[in-house]
């Protein structure tokens, strides 16, 4: 299972960044830059997908509400005519979390580049040597410089700056699509929801290297910048009924 | 509703998987250490992989002493315990007559009583430099060790005063300096050999720029140095040359630092083979494939090379042997079935190697064996 992971995502992934980094000027960040964008372009139809479902789910938010004031008492009839609705508009709610359940391994497999490629501790340098595709260029970029802009992108950026742009950009990207809403219980869900994900997030920011919260960043402001393409600021710009 | 559950319930998911990821050990490995032995007079020395120095006793095959390293503490917010981790040690310790002394990767360098175990100095005596990864070196009054910090430090060996300090040579330093009577060899990942002077530590004229990186720690040998680079090669450079007087190429990278002699180089490769080169020409006069990398330097004992892989398994080869079609076979082969990095040390006949299992072996070359064995766990 090990060498499967190795085979077929950790040292693509791991050589590529490193012949970026060759091409990109000995930067280490330019390369994790670039396969944010790779990894985002290879999504993007499914980000497309996701960000139309939103937006057609946003449309259908005023007969949504008809159904919460019709059946507000019944949760399980609700339920059943929220998803008919659903299926009658051809939305599939589960869609929207693809993206980022593919994008785990690339975490995964990004934490794990990281940690070789910038010979974080002798036992990574040691282990480097397995992965590496015998090529000139890949040895011609060792070793790769850990300094990109004022982070250390084999250690959690000591400063907040990074914690804050990961949260505040998921923040941006979850209010874009975040409709409003009229219950209460409902209301107070959504706060919890556009509040915990950016917070989990710039939590994280602070204890891995910040190299993965840099594709973070980049991956977030991405997904704002594609959500922007199709529908707007979304409700970014709108207030939320009181 | 159900949907930002189901987002919420993945994204916690996901964040978990990661965090459980960076721990374990397939995600990134933590610095453990792979130290070497050293030999005393009657004992050895060695740290283990719980941060501890130890001596062993070989007449009474028991632990004398151990002294344990406190730990500084390097983590960052929230990090996976890293403040309760033992401190690393990656460099064979060097003993002379009453001292033994060993850099550690909290990055601090150390004198301990021989007898006792009892710290006689410390350097820096406040705070720390870089990350010691490479062995010390003893020659003379003084010690020699490059740091993580990118410098080599020159200490008095009594006092641990510090006689000089280089200029920043490199992000880190990870392998120890070539000390010769002329000139101190460093060699970077960034591809440089330095040379220093031994008095001062200032840079000499004759520095060599490779576009690869050298891996492994250089050695000398009749005005030759030779080191392993990134590019799976084996190159020796002429001091005060320009270009590699040869090249041999490796199926990995030559990690550790070869040993020459009687005019040839045997070099260990991560590709799981041992080489034995002509030292003037770079020509392959034999090789063995013992199939698992090799982190261990080889050792050479009279008419015998040792050599032991990552698996723990050690072949034993008589150097005067010329196999016709190149292909060595060992003479013995011992295995301590665990798993071996650190340097070997051959005191009285006897090889003394230091399992990652935190376990001491003591193995027999004439009887082709195990004799003993010990655990260096401490209570």
């Amino acid at each position: 299972m090990a060498d499967l992971w190795n085979l077929i995502i950790l040292n693509p992934m791991l050589n590529g960044l490193i012949a970026l980094s060759s091409i990109l000027f000995s930067s280490f960040g330019g390369a994790i830059l670039v396969l944010t964008i790779i990894v985002r372009l290879i999504l993007y139809p499914l980000t497309i997908k996701q960000t139309k479902s939103t937006k057609a789910m946003q449309e259908l938010q005023p007969k949504i509400q008809e159904l919460q004031k019709k059946y507000g008492k019944n949760q399980q009839k609700l339920q059943q005519e929220t998803m008919k609705l659903y299926r009658e508009a051809g939305i599939n709610p589960a869609g929207c979390v693809l993206p980022l359940v593919i994008q785990f391994p690339v975490w995964i497999a990004l934490y794990q580049s990281i940690m070789r490629a910038l010979f974080t501790t002798p036992e990574n340098l040691l282990g480097l040597a397995q992965h590496l595709y015998n090529s000139s260029v890949i040895a011609q970029a060792l070793p790769l410089s850990s300094h990109f802009l004022w982070l250390d992108l084999g250690s959690p950026d000591s400063t907040l700056l990074l914690a804050v742009i990961v949260g505040g950009t998921m923040w941006v990207q979850q209010k874009m699509t975040t409709a409003p809403a009229t219950d209460p219980r409902q209301k107070s869900m959504n706060n919890m929801m556009l509040v915990m994900m950016p917070f989990m997030f710039a939590i994280f920011t602070m204890m891995f290297p910040s190299g993965l919260a840099l594709f973070w960043a980049a991956s977030n402001a991405i997904g704002i910048a594609i959500q922007y393409k199709i529908m707007g600021w979304g409700y970014l710009k709108v207030r939320h009924p009181s | 509703m159900k949907q930002r559950k189901i987002l919420l319930f993945l994204g916690m998911l996901c964040l978990l998987g990661l965090t459980v990821t960076s721990c374990m050990s397939g995600g990134s490995q933590p610095a453990q250490g792979w130290s070497g032995v050293a030999s005393g007079d009657d004992a050895l020395y060695m740290g283990s992989m719980g941060g501890e120095m130890v001596s062993v006793d070989t007449e009474t095959r028991t632990l004398v002493w151990t002294h344990a390293f406190s730990s500084v503490s390097s983590g960052g917010f929230m990090s996976c315990g890293q403040t309760s981790s033992p401190v690393a040690i990656y460099g064979t310790p060097v003993a002379t007559e009453d001292l033994v002394y060993i850099g550690i990767y909290s990055g601090k360098i150390y004198a301990l009583n021989a007898a006792t175990g009892q710290v006689r100095w410390a350097y820096p005596k406040e705070g720390s430099i870089g990350p010691v990864v490479g062995s010390p070196v003893v020659v003379g009054d003084v010690v020699y060790v490059s740091s993580s910090d990118g410098r080599v430090y020159a200490l008095d060996t009594t006092y641990g005063e510090l006689k000089w300090k280089s200029e920043v040579l490199d992000e880190k330093l990870w392998t120890p300096p070539l000390v010769t009577l002329d000139a101190i060899y460093v060699s970077t990942f960034d591809g440089h050999i330095y040379s220093l002077s031994p008095d001062d530590g200032s840079l000499l004229p004759w520095v060599f720029k490779s576009d690869v990186g050298f891996v492994s720690a250089p050695v000398f040998s009749h005005g030759i140095v030779a080191v392993g680079l990134f590019d799976n090669s084996l190159c020796a450079v002429k001091a005060g040359g320009s270009a590699p007087e040869w090249s041999f190429l490796g199926d990995s990278w030559f990690w550790a630092a070869p040993v020459v002699e009687d005019g040839i180089v045997y070099a260990a490769c991560l590709d799981g083979k041992i080489y034995a080169l002509n030292a003037e020409t770079g020509e392959m006069v034999w090789e063995f494939d013992s199939q698992e990398p090799i982190v261990a330097s080889p050792v050479c004992e009279g008419d015998l090379l040792l050599v032991v892989n990552e698996s723990g398994n050690m072949y034993v080869f008589d150097t005067n042997a010329r196999p016709a079609d190149k292909n060595m076979k060992p003479i013995k082969t011992i295995s301590v079935e665990a798993e071996v990095k650190g340097a070997l040390c051959v005191h009285e006949g006897i090889v003394y190697v230091r399992g990652q299992n935190n376990v001491l072996y003591a193995l027999d070359i004439d009887k082709g064996m195990i004799d003993w064995q010990l655990s260096l766990a401490v209570e």
